[in-house]
């Protein structure tokens, strides 16, 4: 059998861009050339006229047969303000390249060259493009009704803060901006919408990483029952959360409704990036409660974020805001903590969902204040640390934000990528460069991942499992497979747990139809995987009961290896090919001890359900298991160019009981290259206009060959006691760790010179600009 | 403007009626059915779409299908033989060299000609042969890896 990889290998995969249908039309959208503008006129006479354009929709056409974008699932405790929004502007623009108008073509090419003459009247209106700018009162306004641009407001409040300041021995002062960023992987997005007159059913292929949500999302926007909405997964060139926002496909869906035919919408690399969705840009400014022993007793902040257009309708992303501030204090313990959070809109385009969904940036905040602690103390950012670490008879530890971590030793972590980094070589190194102008530098970034979250629909999850009358093994687990080996993870728990042949599994193809599928918030080793195992035991104590009737065996005596039940104390046994045969036809049910019988238990199809019992005993602790990496990072600046030079890299992780190593180790080294791009060149550029001037690979620097360091991995290992298997979600550790690492690291290297590193991405021309501006002189 | 040409496409002859305009990228997926060959930035960016012109790796994205006539051009489904993978894309699955899979055939396609191009290479050779592929999977870190296993193969034998 033909694994996913062999196949994708073989360019037999197919994702959205190579569906084709026959009778297909072309969907191209064209994009506001302006920030912010009221829409005077749309003139479509021209592009209209041309040959092969079949028609042409803009908001007008658009409202008589949609609702708004639906509001995504939100949470009752942090509430926001939802605009009206469709999915093509009605009268207003709001961020530059929203589109305007969907041109219906016979051919991508005729698609472009009418949106090239459609001809759009704007009335311009002044931009709102800085973040901090927005909120002051004489800001123009995003939407008029609202009387500001805060689509959020939140002040949070955990354990006993003015205490933590009453205690402290010195107030430090932070401050901490990251700028816009997001995933792009190199597939863009797309769906193939096709009305299927016989099933009366929509059926749409796409690129999304939830067909579950997707389903819900058109069936609302189109006002139609879900039951008439199926989507099916395509092959997903890479993720990363970019691919949950639903929005754009509604348009696509509703022109193949209305047109009768096929339709096909792959998007430019430019376009996604320009109407993609967003992440980061956050500000924060807080007061850190600290002891002269290096104690951390609590904080006080201020976090901006810039929510661009909005992100409740698009897609959900205002919510990473609670866990930004849930996750600060991270691995250590903290007394107090308080956050005065402001989600902000701005004409650039909406927030959305990217690796670290707001945990992220809590505890990179929090690395930052362990750094920041550390220099204002005179003391090793590693001794801070161990100071306020959580210790490893602590587990189950209840974080004063609600979190319930379920295991670890976040100290052995540290201690083993002290032990691989070999630091005391490296301090002596640092003197020596020096004379010839480089600055090196070591940076550590300690993340505890809240994985798997368990609030309204992300935590319906189910799986099934059953012998097909072939004798195969068919699996079913809401874990689509956009890349993070959820097919190969997926069979291998089931083999693991049957005793079945690896290659005797197939993975079913996940689509809407399943209750609820979606890979995000790192939930697959946490909710699919314990459902899946769950629904696997209770088939093996299934086939070993029919096993048992057939042979004529007491079950307890009976095992399975290799695809067949065998009895470990006589010759008897029975392949599952043979058994399947036995209780599909002959002697069927008939067949079967009068137990079975009566409790129905009659077919090799099983399902389970699967809820965080973490999450059920504490609601706060709304994610269910916490990896934990701890990333080490040496690096040298070269001081006349600002150039950044990885010269050592150590990440320790504990993800509890791992599947498939090689998985692991791959989100791992993925996750670093992202961390590392974030840390030194990716960012998306506004203009004062509100142009967005980083909208190609060209300008928006994803890590290349050259960039990429040899990254030592170490595993330990403390299994989870909430999930089935002891897994834990992983993924996004590396991510976090790995940025703030670098930017540890960066900040380490240039204390000679006095420089605290407030901003992020760290590239050359802001390093050049840092030393420049430094106390020592640069000739 | 439709042009004539004359080409080799995976070891087979094609006379061809090509528009002017079209890219070698557009010719190979949607005339040819070549979907190994994807579609990432069309900017020559990113590397997805590349295949080998007269050995050589190139971003189909930016080539003209004129540009073709009288050349060879190979893509990962010219790297199989009798449907069998190539040792090396064998090794780009054992050393889970991909993820997503999107850069993958355009990934291997580069190495490919890396590895039959150097009789002996370092690491460093590898990145810099591999600057102009993009991933934003894997982190390289397996790429590389798998490269270095396909030379073994290809030193014991097994490979063409
Ligand atoms: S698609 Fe050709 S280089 Fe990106
Ligand atoms: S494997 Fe996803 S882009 Fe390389």
């Amino acid at each position: 059998m033909q694994t996913r990889e062999e196949k994708i290998i073989s360019g037999k995969g197919i994702y959205v861009d190579d569906i084709v249908m026959p009778n297909m039309a072309y969907c191209l959208f064209v994009g506001s050339a302006y920030a912010h503008a009221n829409i005077k006129k749309i003139d479509l006479q021209q592009a209209l006229s041309l040959p092969g354009i079949i028609t042409i929709l803009t908001g007008k056409e658009i409202l008589e047969a949609m609702n708004p974008l639906p509001p995504t699932f939100g949470s009752s405790d942090w509430l926001w303000r939802t605009p009206i929004v469709y999915p093509l502007v009605l009268d207003k623009a709001r961020f530059y390249g929203e589109p305007i108008a969907a041109v219906i073509a016979e051919s991508p090419d005729i698609a472009s060259d009418a949106a090239n003459l459609i001809d759009i009247e704007y009335d311009p209106l002044e931009p709102v493009v800085d973040l901090t700018k927005a909120i002051e009162p004489a800001s123009p306004l995003l939407y008029e009704e609202w009387g500001d641009n805060i689509q959020i407001h939140k002040k949070v409040e955990f354990g006993d803060v003015q205490r933590s300041f009453e205690e402290a021995d010195r107030i430090l002062k932070v401050s901490w901006r990251e700028n816009r960023a997001s995933g792009f992987p190199i597939e863009a997005r797309g769906c193939v919408a096709f009305y299927d007159k016989m099933t009366e059913i929509l059926n749409v292929w796409s690129s999304t990483q939830s067909p579950s949500r997707a389903q819900y999302y058109l069936a609302q926007a189109l006002k139609l029952p879900m039951t008439r909405v199926k989507i099916t997964m395509a092959d997903v060139g890479g993720g990363f959360g970019n691919k949950l926002n639903w929005w754009k496909e509604t348009v696509v869906a509703l022109a193949a409704i209305l047109i009768g035919r096929p339709v096909k919408w792959v998007e430019s690399k430019r376009e996604f990036i320009v109407t993609g969705p967003h992440q980061r840009d956050v500000l924060w400014k807080g007061e850190v409660a600290i002891k002269n022993d290096g104690t951390i007793l609590g904080i006080r902040a201020k976090l901006l974020v810039d929510l661009g257009v909005e992100s409740t309708c698009r897609e959900g992303a205002a919510r990473t805001l609670a866990p930004a501030c849930q996750a600060i204090p991270n691995a250590y313990h903290l007394k107090g903590l308080e956050v005065d959070v402001y989600g902000v809109v701005t004409n650039k385009s909406f927030y959305g969902a990217y690796r670290g969904f707001g945990k992220d940036k809590g505890i990179k905040f929090m690395e930052r204040i362990v750094q920041m602690t550390a220099r204002e103390l005179h003391m090793d950012p590693v001794q801070i640390r161990k100071k306020n670490l959580i210790q490893k008879e602590e587990f189950p530890y209840e974080q004063i934000t609600g979190y319930v971590y379920d295991s670890g030793n976040y100290e052995a972590l540290l201690e083993k990528a002290l032990e691989l980094g070999n630091l005391p070589y490296w301090e002596k190194e640092k003197q020596k460069r020096r004379e010839q102008d480089r600055y090196l530098g070591v940076g550590i970034g300690i993340t505890v991942e809240p994985a798997g979250l368990g609030t309204s629909t992300n935590a319906l999850t189910m799986a099934r499992v059953r012998m097909t009358p072939d004798g195969l093994i068919e699996v079913e687990a809401g874990q689509p497979d956009i890349g993070q080996g959820s097919t190969i993870t997926r069979r291998k728990i089931a083999a693991d747990i049957l005793g079945v042949k690896m290659d005797h599994i197939e993975v079913k193809r996940d689509n809407s139809d399943m209750v609820f599928t979606a890979v995000f918030s790192s939930r697959g080793a946490v909710y699919p995987t314990s459902a899946l195992a769950k629904a696997a035991k209770l088939l093996r104590q299934r086939i070993i009961s029919f096993a048992a009737d057939f042979l004529n065996e007491s079950p307890s005596n009976l095992d399975i290896k290799e695809s067949v039940v065998y009895s470990k104390t006589s010759h008897k046994e029975i392949t599952f090919k043979e058994l399947a045969r036995k209780a599909y036809f002959s002697p069927g049910p008939i067949g079967l001890g009068t137990e079975k019988k009566i409790n129905h238990e009659v077919v090799l199809d099983v399902s389970a359900t699967w809820f965080s019992p973490n999450t059920a005993r504490h609601p706060k602790s709304t994610y269910t298991t916490f990896c934990a990496g701890v990333d080490l990072v040496v690096l040298e600046i070269d001081k006349h160019t600002g150039q950044v030079n990885i010269l050592k890299y150590v990440h320790v992780h504990d993800a509890g009981t791992v599947i498939d190593e090689n998985i692991v180790d791959g989100q791992i080294y993925g996750g670093i290259m992202q961390g590392i791009g974030e840390a030194l060149y990716e960012e998306l550029v506004y203009n004062q206009k509100g142009e967005l001037l980083s909208n190609s690979y060209s300008d928006y620097l994803i890590p290349t060959t050259l960039d990429s360091p040899n990254v030592i991995v170490e595993h330990l290992c403390t299994p989870s006691p909430f999930t089935e298997l002891g897994t834990k979600g992983m993924g996004e550790a590396p991510i976090i760790g790995s940025k703030v690492a670098v930017i540890n690291a960066i900040e380490d290297a240039l204390s000679p010179l006095g420089i605290v590193v407030t901003e992020s991405p760290a590239t050359p021309e802001r390093i050049r600009g840092w030393i420049l501006e430094s106390k020592e002189e640069v000739e | 403007m439709q042009v004539p040409i004359n080409t080799r496409i995976n070891q087979r002859s094609y006379e061809l009626e090509v528009d002017a305009r079209t890219t070698l990228l557009d010719l190979l997926r949607e005339k040819l059915d070549l979907k190994s060959v994807h579609r990432g930035c069309e900017e020559g960016e990113c590397g997805a779409c590349t295949v080998l012109l007269n050995g050589k790796p190139v971003c189909s994205c930016l080539v003209l299908s004129p540009q073709i006539n009288g050349a060879e051009v190979l893509t990962v489904e010219g790297l199989m033989k009798d449907g069998n993978m190539h040792p090396l894309m064998k090794a780009f699955v054992e050393n889970y060299a991909m993820q997503c899979g999107y850069c993958t055939p355009g990934m291997v396609m580069t190495s490919y000609y890396l590895i039959n191009t150097w009789d002996d290479f370092t690491e460093e050779d590898i990145r810099k042969g591999l600057e102009g592929n993009l991933c934003r999977c894997t982190g390289y870190t397996n790429i590389i890896r798998a490269i270095r296993e396909a030379k073994k193969y290809k030193d014991a034998g097994y490979w063409w």
